[in-house]
């Protein structure tokens, strides 16, 4: 019941946040230099009086002459129906072109994720369980490396090995330009155009991620039941594997399902270093493009995204550890 | 006794960088004295290997990016389209061994140099802009005048037959139709992608880019030329009966030549901002646009000049004692001109400048080569990458500074009071956090910074770090306080009456400083890289103003990743070892301080 109680709360208040954040994000839209109307209607002044008449009817369709909570409460219901606005970029509703940028996302994130926890979780359970050897120093420092490091270098450095040196794999987009071909050898071309990316993302990915798998290993393996399962002669794999990592994974899980709604969420920099046609890159173009109905858009969605990230770690905590109460 | 005092000052100087291992009898004891927690951690924190290596690299990237800029001064707004992606080394001004004792003439170019030697044998070094410059042609007889300009090489030989070759685009790889069959050339030279050619009957020809440097000669001059010289826009004539004419129909500071020199004058000299005039008398007279002191001949020497040659941005004279003389810009050191008073002849490149003294010995100074190379402006990375190091920390340590403070406060105040304040701080810290952090940096940054200036650009930035970072430290900061809070100490403050700013100041924050330390230190890293991705993706600090992540920006081309790789390895390994320094330094201080974190 506290648990329910606690998530309505959490929902209203995840509301109240999502509006004072559109708030912010509708005044910095506002103070864009420029003129959209002018914009709209171009440089053509050859009668001054016509051209004020376009202009004021311009302005009164477009509702620019109204004032600005009314112009907010007009944007924000558009933005919660779905009409996200129009794309001067790509001169169509800005709805239609966020699926495929979406889905190429998708598919980076779900496979460096997926590399991510492949290799950090036994690298982060070998070096818990063998604390201070050589092994784990060294994959302390090579963590502390991996997170240090901007990502934009190790893309710089994966280009450099990879497509310079050794010219294995292709430096950017999603597929060959003017690929054509069946379903699974345009997968299999994807991937190919994947490789560098994803190699980037679980490089930087995987330091933080061996790091906790570790602190959360070292956490469990000193309790006292640990002590009595060795003590019982259980086999140290089962007391490792059964009895140790099942109470480690608890951290791990919620860490892991904060990330799950981050797979939704682009790269910015490595999607606009490797060309791959994602969220990111999209938000990027767009701004250099100012084209600033799709980057409205696309901040609101990343604000949902944190909003719900958030919320579902807290039920993936919630899940996972029976104990865990949820108040206030 | 002065010996033993050294042994045991390097002994400590070793325990302190390392820690001690063998510790003797009395260690023991000492160890089994109570210490102060401060001396504990730093005790900790110094035996930690990675964390000493931490301290010692980042201590020197630091010192090298707020001191070295003081001996490589960077001029924000320079840029040298002549001196574009070269490759680190020294060896612009590397004069093969048999020419160096037995020159005869030098010539230097953008970045290479021709020489001749006595017997007329060529001779090329530095830094070849074109890779055709290294095919010397074969038949040439003896060569008795060469001449290097931007990418291309002419030369002429004793039957008075002309080659060339370097850059061939703009004709310039085929000698003039014009000069066909002719054999009484006085002078030639390879200006900026220009060949001019000079006869003895005092016409002048030209061929080449006539884009970049347009010629134009009145009829009343062709014919009466007697010298000329070029810069990377304009050539200017002495004409047989000592005047000197422009050849260029756009009037410039070029134009304003001394009236005391015309009709007067025996050699003339052209920076690419001055021009430089010899009278007969010794004298010279200088016009142009004042930069790097051009115009500014050194009073000693006037009356004893002999010839004039010029660089870039520098002259060069040769005194009528065989000594030199050198004005103008010296960046490169093209102003420190070897002593000794036997020089015959002088000739300046572009940053290079050659003096050939009685015996044939060339002696050489000027611009080297450089260390880390140019980018794609001709701009010295080494000096930028000191100078971008400079910005990208403080930028960080601003930032830090900022949301350090504001965190400080949020957390402290509602961890201290509770209640409503803490309720409402902390939705607030809520809010902050759920802001998502890049994309709201970048659209803050595109938006906002298109209406002011750079520097308040810059200070824009720091801004959007400091304020979007704050929320986990008040949140650290909170906790900390609120654990403190309950602790008999602060009741027992209270009881004894210390005011409330007493309580948190004297009695809480020392208790919760080191948390905040070590998160200032983690974040600096974090604001670093921040920083740099912004400017990465051209949002954060722009050009002309260096950071590392912005001399990033250009590199991102697979030309620039594969053949230009000093462009992006040098801050690239910076920017790299920096942030890695610093988190070394964060993880050792919070292995020191918190000794549960320790037994991990």
């Amino acid at each position: 019941m506290a648990t329910a109680q606690y998530f309505m709360k959490r929902l209203i208040y995840i509301i109240i946040v999502f509006f004072f954040v559109s708030i912010i994000m509708f005044f910095i839209y506002k103070s864009v230099p420029g003129d959209p109307v002018r914009m709209m209607l171009g440089n053509n002044i050859a009668n001054p009086k016509v051209y004020q008449q376009q202009y004021d009817s311009m302005r009164e369709s477009l509702g620019l002459d109204k004032s600005l909570p009314v112009q907010y409460i007009s944007w924000i219901s558009k933005m919660l129906t779905g009409n996200f606005g129009f794309s001067i970029q790509y001169r169509q509703d800005v709805i239609r072109i966020i699926a495929a940028p979406l889905k190429n996302t998708i598919i980076l994130n779900l496979f460096s994720m997926f590399f991510v926890f492949l290799i950090s979780i036994p690298l982060g359970i070998l070096t818990g369980v063998k604390h201070n050897s050589v092994l784990d120093n060294t994959v302390q420092v090579g963590t502390i490396v991996g997170y240090s490091l901007p990502t934009f270098v190790t893309a710089l450095l994966a280009i450099f090995l990879f497509a310079i040196v050794f010219p294995i794999f292709p430096i950017s987009g999603v597929n060959t330009p003017g690929f054509t071909g069946t379903g699974m050898e345009k997968a299999l071309d994807t991937l190919h155009h994947m490789f560098l990316p994803m190699l980037v993302m679980v490089l930087g990915g995987v330091g933080s991620v061996v790091r906790y798998v570790r602190a959360a290993m070292i956490d469990v393996l000193r309790m006292d039941y640990i002590r009595t399962a060795r003590a019982k002669g259980l086999r140290e794999q089962v007391v490792i594997y059964v009895h140790a990592f099942r109470n480690a994974l608890i951290p791990i899980v919620t860490i892991m399902t904060g990330w799950l709604i981050s797979v939704f969420g682009g790269s910015v920099v490595i999607e606009s270093i490797f060309l791959w046609n994602g969220i990111g890159k999209m938000m990027i173009d767009a701004l250099n493009q100012r084209d600033f109905s799709v980057v409205l858009t696309m901040q609101m969605f990343y604000v949902v995204l944190t909003l719900a990230g958030n919320v579902i770690m807290d039920i993936g905590y919630c899940m996972v550890d029976p104990r865990v109460k949820l108040t206030n | 006794m002065s010996k033993q005092n050294k042994s045991s000052f390097f002994l400590m100087l070793k325990r302190m960088l390392f820690g001690s291992k063998h510790s003797s009898p009395e260690d023991i004891f000492s160890e089994e004295q109570i210490q102060s927690p401060g001396i504990t951690v730093l005790k900790t924190f110094v035996s930690n290997k990675i964390a000493m290596f931490g301290v010692i690299c980042f201590l020197i990237l630091f010192l090298s990016c707020m001191i070295l800029p003081i001996f490589f001064p960077i001029e924000n707004a320079y840029q040298d389209v002549t001196q574009m992606n070269i490759a680190p080394g020294f060896d612009m001004l590397s004069v093969p061994k048999s020419l160096s004792d037995n020159g005869k003439q030098i010539s230097g170019g953008s970045t290479f140099g021709v020489g001749i030697d006595k017997e007329g044998y060529i001779y090329e070094w530095g830094r070849f802009p074109n890779e055709k410059l290294k095919n010397i042609p074969k038949d040439m007889g003896k060569v008795v005048q060469v001449s290097a300009g931007l990418d291309h090489v002419l030369a002429l030989d004793e039957k008075g037959q002309l080659f060339t070759w370097g850059n061939d685009r703009f004709m310039l790889g085929d000698i003039s139709l014009d000069l066909l069959g002719v054999t009484d050339i006085k002078q030639i030279m390879a200006g900026y992608q220009l060949s001019l050619v000079l006869r003895e009957n005092g016409r002048l020809y030209t061929w080449g880019n006539e884009n970049l440097v347009r010629v134009s000669i009145p009829k009343e001059v062709q014919g009466n030329i007697d010298k000329f010289v070029s810069n990377t826009g304009l050539v200017i004539v002495l004409t047989k009966d000592g005047r000197i004419v422009p050849l260029s129909n756009n009037t410039s500071a070029f134009h304003n030549i001394p009236e005391e020199v015309q009709g007067n004058a025996v050699d003339i000299a052209l920076t690419d901002r001055a021009g430089a005039a010899l009278t007969s008398q010794g004298r010279v007279y200088t016009w142009g646009s004042d930069s790097y002191g051009l115009l500014h001949v050194p009073e000693e020497i006037q009356g004893r000049v002999k010839e004039l040659c010029a660089g870039r941005y520098h002259f060069v004279a040769l005194l009528d004692d065989g000594t030199l003389s050198a004005w103008g810009d010296t960046t490169f050191g093209q102003t420190d001109v070897p002593s000794g008073s036997s020089f015959v002849s002088i000739s300046s490149g572009y940053f290079q400048s050659y003096g050939i003294t009685e015996k044939g010995k060339v002696e050489k100074w000027g611009l080297k080569g450089y260390l880390m190379g140019t980018d794609d402006f001709g701009r010295d990375i080494f000096r930028r990458l000191l100078a971008g190091g400079r910005m990208t920390m403080t930028i960080g340590a601003i930032s830090v500074i900022i949301s350090t403070t504001i965190g400080i406060f949020v957390g402290g105040i509602a961890g201290y009071y509770g209640g409503k304040v803490d309720n409402l701080l902390m939705r607030l810290t809520e809010i902050v956090s759920s802001i998502p952090f890049l994309p709201f940096a970048i659209i803050l940054s595109a938006v906002l910074g298109s209406k002011i200036t750079e520097a308040q650009r810059i200070s824009l930035i720091m801004v959007i770090l400091g304020i979007l970072t704050w929320p986990p430290l008040a949140r650290l900061v909170r906790g900390q306080v609120l654990a403190e809070r309950e602790q008999e100490f602060i009741i027992a403050a209270k009881a004894i009456g210390v005011k409330e700013a007493g309580i948190i100041f004297r009695y809480i924050l020392p208790n919760v400083i080191t948390v905040i330390i070590v998160n200032a230190t983690l974040d600096f890293a974090t604001c670093m890289l921040t920083e740099s991705s912004l400017s990465f993706l051209g949002f954060g600090v722009v050009e002309p103003n260096p950071t590392w992540g912005n001399m990033l920006n250009t590199a991102k081309s697979s030309k620039v990743i594969g053949e230009l790789w000093w462009r992006w390895v040098f801050p690239s390994i910076s920017l790299g070892l920096c942030t890695i320094s610093i988190n070394c330094i964060g993880d050792g201080l919070r292995d020191a301080i918190d000794p549960k974190s320790n037994e991990r």
